[in-house]
């Protein structure tokens, strides 16, 4: 726990249980703290219980759709750190539009490459270091 | 003093003057002969024989002059006021000044001339009222034609044009200039047209048209000349009362350039993904299988296919993000949608609300352009208000329309919280009523290829966000309501005129087509360097000026405007800064005039300029001319008069004084000017364009003449 406590959280969320599974393993091999939730539920249960630095959310799942969670997180001041990268297969501007006004970070569109994922969750970790600090 | 004698009184006067002359002069003549006849005799006869003679010649042209001044020129004057009250100007006034010596008989034709302007006064009343009903028709159907959203044009037989309405000009605004009486190949191709109305003829003639789903209809697809817009169209075939003979087509069309575009790029997407995607997909599934089959495979082999997958798969990614981005580049949707103002949506949907007990919508902000059906929107926001006061309370809305960075918006807006996203999707995922098919509001939506937010706006105000896609055309601020309602593009009269196969110059002058125009330059003389800095020109067609047709164009004269000469027509060295320059705009002119008949007042100047520009722009009309300076001075010879200011007086033209000097102004001045002198002309018995051209010549050479003495 005390070498946990020290790496930056992720939570990844999305109903897709292969995507899921994949984006924990490379996470956690890159060195963070992952934890996962199959719906907008569990998400917002599991970041109210234990925030994490940044929430990797797919939009389209049942029980609350990502913008509903990301509308939930921002909604919460205690929230305010947790950093919100859209997972989606929709690439429209609008879909992208839609997000950061309701209070998304970024935008991750599907399928990516893993690599980029990995920069990507790694830029926005620092910036939520450089902000925290 | 004579003006105290009447008109009889003075030719006695007149002729007993001469009388009376005669035997004083002859007398004292042979008198002062007779004294002197003692030194020479012979030659004191011829002395004062001669001197009588001078003295006699003398008086006979005092006479005739007198005879000039108080009865020929006032009755000369006296009857071009009557040609010019009866044929050009009801109110002109008879020249009291001329007429004064000609007795009774300039009251008398004053009193005349007053009566007649009365009866035709009373007559105009009469007309006017009983046409009144037949104009708020008229009107209406131009407003409708106005604002329909297809194109719509009327041809004849030749496909000459009888009749286009605003949108079928811009729509082919791409292949030239639409034009009354022109042929409507000057801006489509040819081919589509000649065999639809082919295929329509045939149906007519064999009758095999009553029997036909689309009577005497048929859809096509054409292009504008040179291919720039491709229009999906209907041809309907105009026949007589007993549908035997074919007079014309009725054309509707719009613009599926970009739709057309649209589907090609979406077919040819989904061609290439199916071919793209088979090859790596087929990899990626074989692999997979082999990989689950073959346990005991060789662990250098097994990597070799795990590298081979990850390609695939990284391959297919690659392919589906392009394709994605492709798909995302086409504009269109198939869904039929026009350009829309902001403001026309809102207020419709701020009218439901007037009446409703509970809610309450304004509207505030400026209005934008956008690309949208305008009635599934209005559907789909009326459905979304009645939607937010269950998820927030609210109840007054204000609707507004935001132009964005990128994009355009249409905002509902209240005080309290945002809407939760699923609130809104639930919402959307509801069918709404649009009153043409059943839909919900994500179809809607998809359509437009937008979406639908609820956002925070500040810590009061909370929005529905909805962008809109931009419109296809650049639009101005105004709403369309500012239009002018009367426009001249149609004349049906064009259908019943037969043109004559023989020469222009034996056409009648009110039959002809003419292009009347103007130029303002630097100055006064091209061949010193001055320059042509704006030209413009008006159509008459069918004896009409068409104002919606008007050619007028500003051009860089690539030297400086002195200052006088914009004193003269208010056009500056800014103005005129990068302006296309002449031998740009001179082919546009002339594609302008195409075989019309050239007006100008004072063509020569105008003319001078444009041939001088010849090698320049290998730009050459040959067309006829006609001069108003010479009509004027053929139809009023009694005055000198006639610059165009005069000329436009006495046939009671106004000018406003802000379009006096100006090419458009001038042009449309003389062009009224034109069609008064052809009246008179005709009066005067010259009704062709050989006469009316021979009889300008004839004053050519008279003046000519004159000059030389």
């Amino acid at each position: 726990m005390g070498e946990d406590s020290q790496k930056q959280s992720v939570l990844v969320v999305d109903d897709e249980c292969n995507i899921r599974r994949a984006v924990q393993y490379i996470l956690e091999h890159q060195g963070f703290a992952v934890d996962s939730a199959a719906d907008g539920q569990e998400a917002i249960a599991k970041i109210q219980q234990e925030p994490p630095d940044l929430v990797l959310l797919d939009i389209k799942m049942p029980n609350g759709n990502g913008y509903d969670v990301c509308q939930s997180i921002r909604s919460d001041d205690g929230l305010s750190h947790v950093k919100i990268l859209m997972l989606s297969a929709c690439c429209k501007d609008i879909a992208i539009e839609k997000a950061m006004a309701l209070g998304a970070d970024g935008y991750v569109t599907k399928p990516f490459c893993t690599a980029d994922l990995i920069s990507t969750v790694n830029r926005y970790c620092a910036q939520g270091d450089v902000e925290h600090a | 003093m004579l003006e105290k004698y009447g008109l009889r009184a003075r030719f006695a006067l007149f002729f007993a003057l001469i009388a009376v002359a005669v035997p004083v002069v002859i007398a004292v003549a042979m008198f002062l002969a007779v004294q002197r006849m003692g030194e020479n005799p012979v030659s004191q006869l011829v002395l004062f024989g001669g001197l009588a003679s001078f003295a006699l010649m003398g008086v006979v042209v005092w006479v005739a002059q007198m005879f000039d001044t108080h009865v020929a020129r006032p009755i000369v004057t006296v009857s071009r006021d009557l040609q010019t009250l009866l044929h050009a100007n009801p109110d002109h006034m008879i020249d009291e000044g001329e007429a004064r010596y000609l007795g009774i008989l300039g009251p008398t034709v004053r009193e005349a001339s007053e009566t007649m302007r009365r009866l035709r006064s009373d007559i105009g009343k009469e007309v006017e009222a009983a046409t009144k009903s037949l104009e708020d028709e008229r009107t209406r159907l131009e407003t409708v034609l106005r604002d329909l959203n297809e194109g719509v044009i009327v041809c004849d037989l030749g496909h000459r044009v009888l009749l286009y309405n605003r949108r079928a000009m811009h729509a082919l605004s791409s292949g030239g200039d639409l034009g009354l009486s022109r042929p409507i190949f000057n801006v489509v191709n040819r081919p589509p047209f000649r065999n639809t109305l082919e295929r329509l003829r045939n149906r007519l003639s064999s009758g095999r048209y009553k029997n036909h789903p689309d009577y005497l209809m048929a859809p096509f697809v054409f292009a504008t000349r040179g291919g720039k817009s491709v229009l999906q169209g209907k041809m309907s075939l105009l026949v007589d009362e007993a549908e035997e003979q074919p007079q014309g087509y009725v054309l509707t069309f719009s613009d599926a350039t970009e739709q057309i575009s649209s589907l090609s790029t979406r077919d040819k997407l989904l061609r290439n993904a199916l071919e793209d995607f088979r090859g790596p997909i087929a990899n990626v599934r074989t692999t997979a299988e082999v990989l689950e089959q073959a346990q005991d495979m060789p662990e250098d082999l097994r990597r070799s296919f795990v590298t081979g997958l990850a390609q695939d798969a990284g391959d297919l990614a690659d392919r589906i993000v392009q394709l994605s981005d492709d798909y995302q580049a086409i504009k269109t949707s198939l869904w039929p949608m026009s350009d829309v103002n902001s403001a026309n949506v809102l207020s419709c949907i701020e009218q439901r609300y007037r009446d409703h007990p509970v809610l309450r919508c304004d509207v505030s902000g400026e209005a934008c352009w956008m690309h949208c059906d305008s009635n599934t929107i209005i559907e789909l926001m009326d459905h979304l208000i009645r939607g937010v006061p269950g998820a927030t309370g609210a109840q007054t809305f204000t609707l507004q329309a935001e132009l964005g960075e990128n994009r355009r918006y249409l905002d509902i807006v209240w005080d309290g919280d945002p809407m939760q996203a699923s609130e809104v999707e639930r919402l959307l995922d509801e069918e709404i009523e649009n009153g043409a098919s059943v839909m919900t509001g994500y179809d809607v939506l998809d359509h437009h290829r937008s979406d639908v937010w609820s956002e925070r706006i500040d810590a009061n105000r909370s929005r529905l966000r909805m962008p809109m896609p931009d419109p296809n055309t650049e639009h101005s601020t105004q709403v369309s309501g500012a239009l002018p309602i009367r426009l001249e593009f149609y004349d049906f009269g064009l259908l019943s005129r037969t043109e004559s196969a023989g020469d222009l110059g034996d056409r009648r002058l009110r039959d002809l087509t003419y292009v009347v125009f103007d130029t303002e330059t630097t100055g006064l003389e091209p061949s010193n360097g001055d320059e042509m800095i704006s030209i413009a020109g008006v159509r008459i067609v069918n004896n009409r000026v068409l104002t919606g047709e008007c050619f007028d164009r500003l051009i860089d004269p690539g030297r400086l405007v002195p200052a006088r000469s914009t004193q003269v027509h208010g056009i500056s060295n800014e103005m005129v800064a990068g302006q296309p320059p002449v031998h740009e705009i001179l082919p546009r002119f002339r594609d302008y005039v195409g075989d019309s008949v050239l007006v100008a007042h004072n063509a020569a100047f105008d003319l001078r300029f444009i041939e001088l520009k010849e090698k320049e722009t290998g730009v050459r009309f040959d067309n006829p001319v006609l001069d108003t300076v010479l009509l004027s001075a053929i139809v009023h010879d009694h005055t000198d008069q006639h610059t165009l200011d005069a000329v436009a007086e006495r046939f009671n033209i106004e000018i406003p004084e802000e379009k006096r000097h100006t090419a458009l102004g001038d042009s449309l001045a003389t062009a009224q000017v034109f069609l008064k002198m052809v009246d008179l002309l005709e009066a005067n018995g010259i009704h062709t364009l050989s006469e009316a051209q021979a009889a300008s010549e004839k004053l050519v050479q008279i003046r000519r003449r004159q000059a030389e003495y």
